[in-house]
């Protein structure tokens, strides 16, 4: 009577909602806890580049790593399982923030304040995508039936040309690979940035056309491009930080004792 | 291989949403996450309703897996199959694939964050079976295969498949556009796939539905991998929710139900499978369910209580019985049972301990429901219920199908898929008489939006023009049908024409006439009728006027000729030997239970002072004011249920019940003559038991052991020992029950190696139990319609067994109606057509005045017509508003209005309405549906304000317990005036 089944393997189990709230929070309080224990503090841990303070920005720093290295591991399909590295993501993101948060002592009046601001605004939009917008993705199933009703039109021979310009630039970007299923990878970016570019530009006119995007409700369009631009600024802005605290320390201490780790001369 | 897909015909398709349900067990989906939606499309100025399928497109060139940002994709193309499938292991949730597709077709995981999409059942396949919905669907309106013979099948039907492809995908899924109807005025449209200004209604399922869901409600096997909801077995059985009577095959891992699917060895029903059957996994292991009896502490209402053991529930219970036997009388216990006490329960134990016990007042749902048709059933027929089946060569074979007040496709989902599958392979006609465009008018070749509780008009005028023009069946009434001769002089003495009835019913007289007509010179009509009939005032008059149009155009007792009105009943009424019943002293109060409320509050005719409950008649009985009132004043309310309701919430004692499978039970009375046997499966949660149990247990406590002894707490038992002694049954013993892998048997079966009957009562022969010679089992062995004898009876009620019309009195048009010279109060006269003595209240005809009742009310403003009935398929009565995803399909209480009239009144589709009659008011979701008479305004029954997602009041606050059938005492619950405005 019983029905033989091949079983795909399971899925990594998703972290939750309930779970990731409940770690925002305690980020949150975390970092609230520092704030405003700050003043009792020893002066080590609540003097912005003492050693204590700057190994645990280097700390913070390396744990921020994860998220552009699960970036990375997503793309290229090298590291293991992406939704691992996504929740490993998470983690660190939690544990780099707070540990940022330590190492900046509190002081938001300098320009480093503006990272961490990027990186507050990460959590945010990533956690809000998680918590409220997913609702929104999947309240999107069955709300597109016009799309079974648009005859074809203009717009599908525009489509059809378009197509095959895909096509004769996929033959010049990756001769194996077919037009219906691919995209340019991370491999494809760094080998032939150009016709990359050219064929990302073309897909996106596809998409366009289509619509999709810009029919979706704004935030479900557009939240993940901004959780990556932020990424983006935040790690540039992490690069520059730690140039200018290693090779122009002096201008960082502006007249106060450099008690961190830096390059002097060079 | 070829490309495979889904092929969905649009035409089979009725939203039931069988698929939805199929698919989510399937793949254990919880709420918001999809691989398939069916979307139901209104069109705010046509009367059209649509149903859209929506699954992955398999396409050639998949948008969601170009759009899908890791590499290598995590959205995976078989070459070979052209099935597109989600990789979950490496999803990572981004939601880029579902922003990708343009059909809105990829699903995503809101709770496990993680994309979903239709993957052909993947699994199912590499196990040689084909996908879950197409498994199920009780339309065959989807099938699975190789997608160019599937076409090449389309096209030898002649169908054509819909351009969907404007985004040059290159979809796989194909779709079979709508057929275009009949002409005329009043002939359904035609409804192509194609205008875009459609749009799914604000009451179906959205994300708003979904907010209450809190993780509790959501358990195994939904949201957990397959390898944790894997069954150790599987068992034949079936659903107990309504009267479609699936069979079904229940997955069993230890003690929990992980599937519920169809058997597809059922040679009848082929493993098609409502959502309700489906949805019954959601029963067990349901968070809300009540799982310990309990106690009221607090005040009535207060819903406080404190959990006690059985032996303190009944042993208070049996005490308390005891009291108020002592003082008042036996007579003074009422029992209220419902659809969810089950067959065996209603019609066995609770009979044999009313008679045992002595008090005459025991009742179901009935008289909300059926009284009307089961008595003129038993006056025309002699015994209740079709002789037809389901079956290719007896219902498969008609050439017309006309549906009279029964919207069989939202209540016997699988009936009607297959109804309507013959109806598409054999070029049948089906015309759909409703002031609803309900789902089954939406497949019909023609729709006439009667003003509702007018049908007996339409019958009489269709008969006297049958009759005028010797369209009749001259030799078939002569050699079948006692009294035809009499309606048809009657009839033509009071002028019934088409013409007379055009105002009344508010439908041309060329239609009727053309109706009329199409139904004489059919090669076999099934007349199909139900709620919308038997809920009247008429009822029971209606019915015998329809069952005569059939009658006197031969459609009675013939292969694909039948009247059908739901349900054929179930011949189970056991007696306890006579010495030990104790004969009521005073005849039932009245047979409908509303007309017990003054016997409750104010002792008259004689006290009611306890009641034993074992649905919920704090929001199914008509007239709820009322009905609260008259169970307050109670002595005691025992209450024996599933979940905490609002009847349990007013109960002195809450005893927790079992459901089919943690009982054994047999399915419900059903069109198709077929008991379905259920087996025990698995013990109920907690504390609960079976109400067999209780009922043993209950009458051990007053000396009945004799004759309700412990070894029937097994139904399965009882049924064997029992209920196998009507001659009906005698063959359908447990061990022919289970001698198929299908576990159900046609009746009548004189013995155990008797075969089935596929069609009753055909010409030359003798009907099942009846005398010699006697093709019908009635007095006179032929259909009945008038006789001295009738006559007779329906004098003491203060009518005639001969047609005169009436109708309801609260109308837009000044009706004859009926009024009770008595109040429910009264003593009253005892009824005629009741099998126990029972009190009724005699009733005189009102002929139309323009001062009538009606044109009152119209004068204080209710100016619409409320019509009242059950909503969408995979709700039933209040059980399933327990179940997540019945209620994430259809989550609010609505209130369908045209949309001319909403404008006139300032309301949007989805606002909050407040629907007001004479006797209540209650709020609910306005429903712009411009497949309504202008004039009507639909509620659905089945919400109640202590439901655990989305409370609202009952549709019963509207209703009103005086406006009953004479005859049958059933309540009107399809005509009442109302007003509708802005909340």
């Amino acid at each position: 009577m019983l029905r033989s089944r091949t079983l795909p393997p399971p899925p990594v189990a998703d972290i939750g909602n309930r779970r990731l709230v409940a770690l925002t929070l305690v980020t949150l309080a975390a970092v609230a806890a520092y704030a405003l224990l700050h003043p009792l503090l020893p002066h080590g841990w609540r003097t912005p580049g003492t050693p204590l303070l700057y190994l645990t920005g280097v700390a913070g720093a390396l744990l921020l790593l994860v998220p552009a290295a699960f970036s990375w591991a997503k793309r290229t399909g090298r590291g293991g399982s992406p939704r691992r590295w996504f929740l490993a993501h998470i983690g660190t993101g939690f544990l780099g923030v707070v540990l940022v948060a330590v190492h900046g002592a509190g002081r938001l009046g300098r320009p480093p304040a503006l990272l961490y601001l990027a990186l507050l605004g990460l959590i945010a939009v990533g956690v809000w995508a998680r918590v409220r917008i997913a609702r929104g993705m999947s309240a999107t199933f069955g709300s597109r039936h016009p799309a079974f009703f648009t005859p074809r039109s203009a717009a599908t021979e525009r489509l059809r040309a378009l197509l095959d310009e895909k096509r004769r630039l996929l033959a010049r970007l990756d001769l194996g690979a077919r037009e219906a299923t691919f995209s340019p990878t991370l491999g494809h970016w760094l080998r032939r940035p150009r016709l990359s570019f050219a064929y990302a530009r073309l897909a996106r006119e596809e998409s366009r056309l289509i619509g999709t995007r810009q029919a979706a409700p704004l935030a479900e369009a557009w939240w993940r491009r901004l959780h990556l631009a932020l990424g983006v600024v935040f790690f540039a802005g992490l690069i520059a930080h730690v140039v200018t605290v290693t090779f122009f320390a002096g201008y960082v201490a502006a007249g106060r004792a450099i008690s961190w780790w830096h390059l002097a001369e060079w | 291989m070829g490309r495979l897909a889904l092929m969905i015909d649009l035409e089979r398709c009725t939203g039931c949403k069988s698929c939805e349900v199929a698919c989510k067990q399937e793949h254990g989906l919880g709420p918001g996450a999809y691989r398939n939606r069916v979307v139901w499309l209104g069109e705010p100025g046509r009367p059209g309703l649509d149903f859209l399928t929506v699954t992955c497109q398999q396409c050639e060139r998949p948008a969601c897996l170009r759009a899908c940002p890791v590499n290598p994709k995590a959205i995976a193309k078989d070459e070979a199959t052209g099935v597109v499938r989600v990789a979950e292991s490496r999803c990572t949730g981004c939601g880029e694939c579902v922003l990708a597709c343009p059909y809105g077709a990829m699903g995503y995981d809101p709770a496990l964050h993680r994309a979903v999409k239709c993957d052909l059942c993947a699994d199912r396949r590499a196990a040689g079976r084909g996908p879950a919905c197409a498994a199920v669907c009780p339309g065959r309106a989807i099938r699975f295969g190789e997608r160019d013979p599937l076409l090449a099948e389309a096209r030898a039907e002649g169908r054509r498949p819909v351009e969907h492809d404007p985004f040059l995908l290159d979809p796989a899924t194909v779709y079979l556009d709508r057929l275009a109807r009949g002409a005329g005025p009043a002939a359904a449209t035609p409804v192509p796939l194609a205008p875009p200004e459609r749009r799914a209604p604000a009451v179906s399922d959205g994300a708003l539905g979904r907010a209450p869901f809190a993780a509790q409600a959501v358990r195994p096997p939904y949201q957990v991998a397959r390898e944790a909801r894997q069954p150790d077995r599987i068992l034949p059985g079936g659903c107990t929710f309504c009267f479609n009577c699936c069979t079904t095959m229940v997955h069993l891992q230890g003690d929990r139900v992980v599937q519920i699917t169809g058997n597809e060895d059922d040679p009848v029903l082929g493993g098609r499978v409502c959502p309700k059957s489906q949805l019954g996994v959601q029963l067990h292991g349901n968070p809300h369910r009540l799982t310990t009896p309990l106690k009221r502490v607090g005040k009535r209402g207060a819903g406080r209580f404190e959990p006690i053991s059985w032996e303190q529930a009944l042993g208070e219970i049996a005490e308390r019985l005891g009291a108020v036997r002592e003082t008042w009388g036996p007579e003074a216990l009422g029992i209220f049972a419902g659809t969810r006490t089950g067959v065996i329960t209603k019609q066995g134990y609770i009979r044999l301990f009313g008679q045992l016990w002595g008090t005459p007042n025991v009742e179901g749902t009935d008289p909300f429901c059926a009284t009307g048709k089961t008595i003129a059933y038993e006056l025309v027929q002699g015994r209740v219920g079709s002789g037809n089946s389901y079956t290719p060569g007896d219902l498969g074979s008609a050439a017309l199908y006309l549906f009279i007040g029964d919207n069989q496709a939202e209540t016997r989902p699988v009936y009607f898929g297959m109804i309507n599958d013959w109806r598409l392979r054999n070029g049948a006609r089906m015309v759909v008489v409703d002031p609803r465009r309900t789902v089954t008018a939406g497949k019909a070749d023609r729709w006439l939006p009667i003003r509702p509780g007018t049908d007996l008009a339409l019958g009489l005028a269709m008969l006297h023009h049958i009759f005028a023009q010797g369209l009749h069946d001259e030799p078939f009434c002569r050699a079948n049908v006692l009294g035809w001769e009499r309606w048809r002089a009657f009839i033509a003495e009071r002028g019934y024409t088409p013409e007379w009835a055009a105002p009344i019913t508010d439908l041309p007289a060329a239609e009727m006439r053309a109706l009329a007509e199409e139904v004489a010179r059919a090669e076999g009509c099934v007349i199909f009728a139900s709620r919308g009939i038997n809920q009247h005032t008429n009822a029971v008059q209606t019915n015998r006027v329809l069952m005569a149009l059939a009658a006197v155009t031969g459609n009675w007792g013939r292969r694909g000729g039948a009247f059908f009105n739901m349900t054929a009943g179930l011949p189970i009424a056991p007696d306890a030997p006579p010495e030990r019943q104790r004969t009521p002293q005073q005849p039932k109060v009245r047979r409908n239970p509303t007309g017990w409320t003054e016997a409750m509050l104010h002792g008259r005719p004689y006290p009611l002072k306890a009641l034993i409950a074992c649905n919920n008649p704090m929001s199914n009985w008509p007239g709820q004011a009322e009905a609260r009132r008259a169970f307050a004043a109670l002595e005691l309310l025992v209450h024996i249920e599933l979940f905490p309701n609002e009847t349990s919430a007013h109960a002195d004692y809450v005893l927790p019940a079992a459901t089919g499978i943690e009982q054994g039970d047999i399915g419900r009375s059903n069109d198709d003559r077929r008991v379905v046997w259920v087996d025990k499966m698995i013990e109920p949660p907690g504390e609960a038991r079976g109400d067999a149990w209780i009922w043993v247990e209950l009458a051990r406590r007053f000396g009945f052991e004799d004759v309700l002894p412990e070894r029937y707490k097994d139904p399965a038992v009882f049924w064997d020992e029992v209920l196998t002694r009507n001659p009906q049954l005698r063959g359908c013993t447990q061990r022919r029950l289970h001698s198929v892998p299908y576990r159900w048997v046609r009746i009548p079966v004189a013995a155990e190696d008797a075969p089935e009957q596929e069609t009753l009562y055909l010409e030359g022969t003798t009907a099942f139990g009846a005398g010699p010679g006697r093709r019908f089992p009635t007095p006179s062995g032929k259909l009945e319609f008038w006789s001295e004898a009738q006559e007779a009876m329906f004098r003491a009620v203060g009518l005639s067994a001969l047609p005169e019309f009436y109708s309801e009195r609260e109308q837009l048009v000044d009706l004859p109606h009926v009024a009770f010279t008595e109040d429910d109060a009264a003593q009253g006269t005892l009824s005629p057509f009741h099998k126990t003595p029972t009190a009724s209240s005699p009733a005189r005809l009102v002929a139309a005045a323009p001062d009538g009742p009606g044109a009152k009310l119209r004068a204080r403003g209710y100016d619409l017509e409320l019509v009242t009935g059950r909503p969408p398929a995979p709700h039933f009565h209040s059980w399933t508003h327990y179940l997540w995803q019945a209620q994430e399909m259809w989550p609010d209480l609505y209130a369908q209005i045209h949309p001319d009239r909403a404008r006139a009144l300032g309301i949007a589709d989805g606002d909050l309405v407040r629907v007001a009659t004479a006797h209540g008011a209650i709020e609910a979701r306005a429903w712009l549906n411009a497949g309504l008479r202008p004039t009507t305004v639909f509620v659905p029954i089945g919400w109640g304000e202590r439901q655990p997602y989305h409370p609202w009041r009952s549709v019963n606050f509207l209703t009103d317990k005086t406006q009953r059938d004479p005859v049958s005492d059933q309540t009107n619950l399809k005509t009442l005036l109302c007003r509708v405005s802005r909340a």
